[in-house]
């Protein structure tokens, strides 16, 4: 017997999930998130739910855990103390930052504050080059006084990011050296090691982050692990990466700036896998909670990944082009544009007369109107509600009442009167904007991105993502929309069904007419080198180890690059010629044009190391009957604008939905976590793990 | 589909909402696959969407300098050029100062949007260019003439059904020292549009043709509504302020600026009618550029919710004469007609200040403070060129700090990442810093300038500073005191030399080019300035413990690193003060 377990502390709720190895069985539970002392809330879940499935210990194999205590502590300025040590003449770095305003015409703006303040931060003379050359030695005294100093200040961990170490690590490496000898309990953090790319401001933040937050997450994993091992426990322990992915505790403790957006990562894994299962490589997820909405792409089946992130900035809508709000990381994380519209959105009507929806939220608490917990602006869910959409005696399988009538009457107050609609209309309204808003939110990443989103296939969860799926499925003229089983626990499963990752790069500019092949060659092996070691330390077997090769590429003279895979063997001429090709079709897809007579050059190469870890095979189906009549539990009114109003809809419990069933809509499916709404020009099927295949039906 | 009767609020919040987003996307072309350091790193450029009426209905800009630019120039494109010669896949060019334009650096590229063969409406882009040929580096200089400042680009077709017109290609690019990233530039502006064209026509498919048009229209009205509403709430009055230019890089005079500024039930008037005459040097703001001014002003003043497009500029009312420094008319010089029109802001908000002393700060760095400059790059003997701006001190508000190091007003570029500029650029920055003991004293201090060094290791350079603020440096507010001033030191020899604000000279690898901006001015009392916050900023160095003891009379320990509250009290004359 193996099980794993996973633990996702979100905001309001911790999630464990059990998952048994042997028939990929998965049990959920719930507890209350302890914000003060999140390890508390971790412990709660674990014994929870292993005592609830009579689960030993032991028997557990794989502890696979997301958390935010690290996005948490830089929010909340709640970080180790910490110096940073840069080449002499840049120690304001981080105070100039990237010398802009976060917005254009606010006049009461602030900049972000940096994370090491101004008198710990020191510059050392020593002075390399653009190609690592070095112009003036490290002074090592300087470097000696400065460590005594940050020691005499206390400072628990130390970032060092000297100008072009990304090029040349060696001043950085001893300055780590004398740093260690002047205070050995110190944390010291490279940029060599922990961002090795070009960009100082983007390097050295990175690298701060990484300094500041190591002791907090030290302490925390090693909370977590006395725990555990003190239950009994002995299993591998594992954190989720921003990135996808989930590294050892000890490889946490060493690069935690990898786990800074470690919760939403878990749904698009989730998705990814969910797609391999079903053999759909192409998908969009679509994760709506309570607060925001969230979509991410998976292409080729690997979610899209971003290095131009970052951390503590208010969700966009869009790719916008002001940054400067938060405090950039470049390691990967996984790409999700996220916008103000989850289910506790409260909708509005702003000072030109127009409807808005967002970007304020009731969140969990008070919640939507109709919760009754004194939420007073209407809600997505009370619009949903009024709509007959959501089931008043059936939220989350009735746990919760829903006040219907005083949905109906904030509605009205606040947006129906104002604007001389009805209730319903008004309603309505909310729905349409809110999805409209998520529309844009998936056009922005595939359409604007090059990719038509009628090859890809929608994967919606959350609480509230199966309510909406479809609307945004006919918008985007999506064929097929999955909606898997427990929508509201599949972002918490996907830690489940992850792999051990770890990602390296190395900065190295070279044109590729002038390609130093066994330069390239050797940069790879070395990645590989370090990927292999690291592996075999978290217990992984040789065969279970793949590497994947990518370089980052773009026109000489641009500064953004495109990342495309290489072959994992030295490049040879050819090899060479279908990178360029791919390069010139990709930049024409992605912005518009190509230039072949351009020259390209090569600017960072990168390195996946990826331990894998078995799934097992998902568990098949075998709850209900392929007739969907037995399934159906009652029907009730529920509004579409394509049927020009209320109509008798019927309600299905979708646990006695079984595989094979077709039912066309309009349809509403219910569960304990989520209500999938099916239109009137739709129809879904139950597939054999259970999952609603919604799509189109074609007017004959 | 047929014209709707009526406004549904619903259709309008989608339409607008997807409008927005094409004009978005836009400029995601366009940063992502340019090449100029100016337009991918320091983000300078906007994008517009027009109706067919030459109304802007979107826009989305990073730089507030452009609010009023695209608006004024591709109208008037359009009209000179005849919007009957433009046919589907065609797109013009101009970068024309006096023909509504702002400086010659600034090119736009404007393409008609077609759905089946139906004139919809125009996509167009503005973006900063590094160079455009004329008399230094980067196309910023102290001249006399527009002629001097570059190529000229009257209202020309650079698209024409699908293609370049290689001639006009060639002969702008012959013109330009930067050919390689000019064009490369040129053609991320052409693939922005492209992406333009393609979002709206989604729409206009989905929806309609007419229907857009009808929630476009709405959209302006929607924007003028809400601008009405807001105004409606500001003080009424009329409020006056004068300031100055240091001088105008070609005389030591200078120059003064004075604003009226009318807030009544008409809404918020500019008068700009003290002007004084234009002037044969660089400092000459054009009407866009000026307009342009005004309109971030308002911007300030209402919701930052509320949209950009004709309903908005419809409120932006203004009066100034022609021939004047606000104002010039050709052969004007206007290169440094942004130091004008950013200063003017200052001025602006510096009247509004007694009405508005919650919102107002106090003086900020309000210049571009350009550094451009080119020579032959040793490494592949290709001419290269550069241009970039210096952040400096923003200034005290109620209640705040003015920030360190930061862009103002209609200025929002980023810096170069010094590392990707040492690798593209024979370069070095030997400083990056912070200048300490800057700031503007006050209750709430001003931000701090920043000092940026360079050294040409191997090779000359011919350098231009257009810059502002070594005379006059940025103003206090309400008993605070103004921000130190800038300057511009050649270091030669071992001997620094203070230049002036707006000069063009060569530069050798010995020589070290120091640019120190000014700090924020300070807002409120400087004595009145809380005693832990003067100890914060000793602390971290921003401010000398000298300074704190003498300007803001606070005595620091700086063994406990305390306030000494007993000094203190009596150096603050007694228990007033905080």
């Amino acid at each position: 017997m193996a099980y794993r377990l996973g633990i996702d502390i979100g905001g309001t709720f911790t999630d464990a999930n059990l998952m048994d190895e042997e028939t990929g069985e998965v049990f959920t539970a719930k507890v209350s998130s302890t914000p003060k002392d999140p390890a508390a809330g971790f412990s709660e879940a674990a014994q929870r739910i292993l005592r609830e499935h009579g689960v030993a210990p032991g028997d557990v194999s794989y502890v696979m855990h997301a958390t935010t205590v690290a996005t948490n502590a830089i929010i909340e300025g709640k970080v180790a103390r910490t110096g940073f040590i840069t080449t002499d003449g840049f120690r304001d770095m981080l105070e100039i930052a990237r010398q802009i305003r976060p917005s254009l015409y606010d006049l009461r703006f602030e900049k972000p504050r940096p994370l090491v303040p101004r008198h710990l931060c020191f510059g050392i003379p020593e002075r390399l080059g653009a190609q690592g050359v070095v112009l003036a030695p490290l002074d090592e005294d300087a470097v000696r006084r400065t460590g005594e100093e940050l020691r005499r200040e206390g400072v628990e961990a130390v970032a060092v990011c000297l100008l072009h170490a990304y090029a040349n690590a060696d001043h950085e490496r001893r300055v780590g050296e004398i740093l260690r000898d002047c205070d050995p309990q110190a944390v010291v953090s490279l940029s060599s090691e922990v961002a090795p790319e070009f960009r100082e401001y983007a390097r050295a933040s990175t690298t701060v982050i990484n300094a500041c937050i190591s002791p907090v997450v030290a302490r925390y994993l090693q909370r977590i692990e006395d725990h555990l091992r003190g239950e009994g426990v002995d299993a591998q322990l594992l954190v989720m990466q921003s990135g996808g992915g989930v590294f050892s505790f000890a490889a946490a403790r060493e690069k935690p700036v990898f786990m800074v957006e470690s919760g939403p990562a878990a749904g698009v894994i989730s998705a990814t896998h969910l797609g391999t299962t079903l053999g759909y490589d192409d998908l969009i997820s679509f994760d709506m909670g309570g607060t925001t909405a969230k979509v991410g792409l998976i292409q080729d089946g690997t979610p899209r990944i971003t290095k131009d992130y970052e951390v503590g900035a208010t969700a966009k809508s869009s790719g916008g082009t002001t940054r400067g709000e938060g405090y950039p990381i470049r390691t990967p994380v996984i790409d999700l544009v996220e916008i103000g519209a989850g289910g506790g959105s409260i909708a509005w009507v702003d000072s030109g007369g127009v409807l808005r929806v967002g970007p304020h939220s009731a969140g969990a608490d008070p919640g939507p109107v109709c919760y009754g917990r004194g939420g007073a602006e209407p809600t997505i869910t009370d619009a949903n509600l009024v709509l007959g959409r959501l089931n008043p005696r059936f939220f989350l399988g009735g746990e919760i009442g829903l006040d219907e009538e005083a949905a109906r009457r904030a509605i009205q107050e606040h947006c129906a009167t104002p604007l001389d609609l009805d209730v319903t209309e008004a309603a309505h309204g909310i729905v349409e904007i809110a999805n409209a808003a998520m529309v844009n939110a998936l056009r922005l990443v595939s359409i604007q991105r090059g990719n038509d989103p009628r090859e890809f296939v929608l994967v919606a969860f959350g609480g509230a993502g199966p309510v909406h799926a479809c609307r945004l499925a006919a918008e985007m003229e999506i064929p097929t929309t999955v909606i898997p089983t427990s929508p509201g626990t599949t972002s918490a499963t996907g830690l489940l069904v992850t792999d051990l990752k770890q990602d390296y790069s190395i900065t190295r500019i070279q044109r590729l007419d002038q390609l130093d092949h066994g330069a390239v060659e050797e940069a790879y092996l070395k990645l590989e080198t370090q990927g292999r070691e690291t592996l075999e330390q978290e217990g992984m077997a040789p065969a279970a180890m793949t590497f994947l090769r990518q370089v980052d590429i773009r026109y000489v003279g641009q500064s953004y690059e495109l990342t495309l895979s290489l072959p994992d063997h030295r490049l040879d001429p050819e090899d060479i010629a279908a990178v360029l090709e791919e390069f010139h079709s990709e930049h024409d897809r992605a912005y518009g044009f190509s230039a072949a007579e351009e020259a390209v050059e090569f600017v960072a190469h990168r390195l996946t190391a990826t331990g894998e870890i078995g799934k097992p095979s998902v568990r098949e189906w075998d709850r209900g009957t392929a007739d969907p009549a037995a399934a159906q539990k009652e029907s009730r009114l529920v509004y579409f604008a394509e049927s020009d109003g209320f109509v008798h809809c019927p309600i299905y419990d979708r646990f006695e939905l079984g595989v094979d069933c077709v039912v066309r809509g309009p349809a509403v499916v219910e569960e304990i976590d989520s209500t999938t709404v099916v239109h009137p020009d739709f129809q879904f099927e139950v597939d054999r793990f259970g999952n609603l295949v919604v799509s189109p039906v074609f007017p004959k | 589909m047929p014209v709707p009767d009526r406004v549904d609020p619903i259709a309008l919040e989608v339409i607008r909402n997807a409008l927005l987003e094409a004009t978005e996307e836009m400029a995601i072309a366009l940063r992502r696959s340019a090449y100029s350091t100016n337009i991918k790193t320091r983000a300078d450029f906007s994008c517009v969407l027009f109706d067919r009426n030459l109304q802007a209905v979107a826009q989305c800009f990073s730089q507030p300098t452009h609010l009023g630019s695209l608006a004024e120039m591709v109208p008037r494109a359009i009209t000179s050029y005849g919007a009957d010669h433009l046919g589907p896949g065609d797109a013009i060019l101009s970068n024309d100062a006096h023909n509504g334009g702002a400086h010659l650096n600034d090119i736009s590229l404007i393409s008609p949007v077609y759905s089946d063969d139906e004139l919809f409406g125009y996509v167009a882009n503005v973006a900063h260019h590094v160079d455009v040929g004329g008399g230094a580096p980067a196309s910023v200089g102290a001249f006399q003439e527009v002629f001097q400042e570059g190529v000229i680009i009257p209202a020309v077709k650079l698209v024409e059904a699908g293609e370049i017109v290689q001639d006009v290609f060639r002969l702008v690019l012959a013109q330009i020292r930067s050919k390689h990233e000019t064009a490369g530039d040129l053609r991320a502006q052409i693939a922005a549009n492209n992406t333009g064209i393609r979002r709206v026509n989604d729409l206009v498919r989905r929806v309609g043709s007419e229907t857009v048009s009808f929630y476009s229209d709405e959209f302006i009205d929607y924007t003028e509504r809400r601008t009405k509403a807001e105004v409606a709430k500001l003080p009424h009055g009329e409020f006056r302020a004068e300031g100055c230019i240091d001088n105008d890089g070609f005389t030591d005079i200078p120059v003064p600026l004075q604003a009226r500024i009318v807030i009544d039930d008409d809404g918020v008037f500019f008068d700009l009618e003290g002007a004084t005459e234009q002037r044969r040097a660089p400092v000459n703001s054009t009407h866009s550029q000026t307009f342009s001014g005004c309109a971030f002003v308002l911007k300030c003043l209402i919701d930052t919710d509320i949209p950009v497009n004709a309903g908005f500029y419809r409120q932006v009312r203004m009066n100034v004469p022609e021939g004047t420094i606000l104002n010039a008319n050709a052969p004007a010089a206007v290169v440094g007609g942004w130091e004008t029109q950013t200063r003017l802001i200052d001025v602006m908000f510096k009247a509004l200040a007694p009405a508005m002393p919650e919102l107002m700060p106090a003086g900020t760095k309000a210049m571009q403070c350009h550094a451009g400059f080119g020579g032959t790059d040793p490494r592949t003997g290709e001419y290269y060129c550069y241009l970039e701006t210096q952040a400096g001190g923003f200034g005290g508000r109620e209640g705040k700090d003015g920030p360190d190091a930061v862009q103002t007003h209609g200025q929002n570029t980023e810096n170069a990442p010094i590392e990707e500029t040492e690798m593209n650029y024979p370069l070095r920055i030997l400083r990056y810093e912070l200048i300490d003991d800057s700031d503007g004293a006050g209750r709430n201090r001003g931000g701090l300038g920043l000092r940026r060094d360079y050294q040409f290791y191997d090779h000359e350079v011919r350098f231009t500073v257009l810059a502002d603020r070594d005379r006059f440096g940025p103003h206090g507010l309400f008993g605070g005191q103004a921000g130190r001033t800038a300057s511009y030191v050649l270091k030669r020899n071992g001997v620094e030399t203070a230049l002036s604000s707006k000069i063009t000279l060569d530069i050798g690898p010995q020589d070290v080019m120091s640019y120190r901006t000014c700090g924020g001015g300070g807002y409120g009392p400087a004595e009145q300035r809380d005693p832990q916050l003067v100890l914060r900023d000793v602390r971290e160095g921003k401010v000398s413990v000298q300074r704190a003891r003498e300007v803001y009379k606070v005595a620091v320990d700086t063994d406990a690193w305390t306030v000494d509250e007993a000094s203190t009290t009596k150096l603050r004359g007694g228990g007033r003060g905080v």
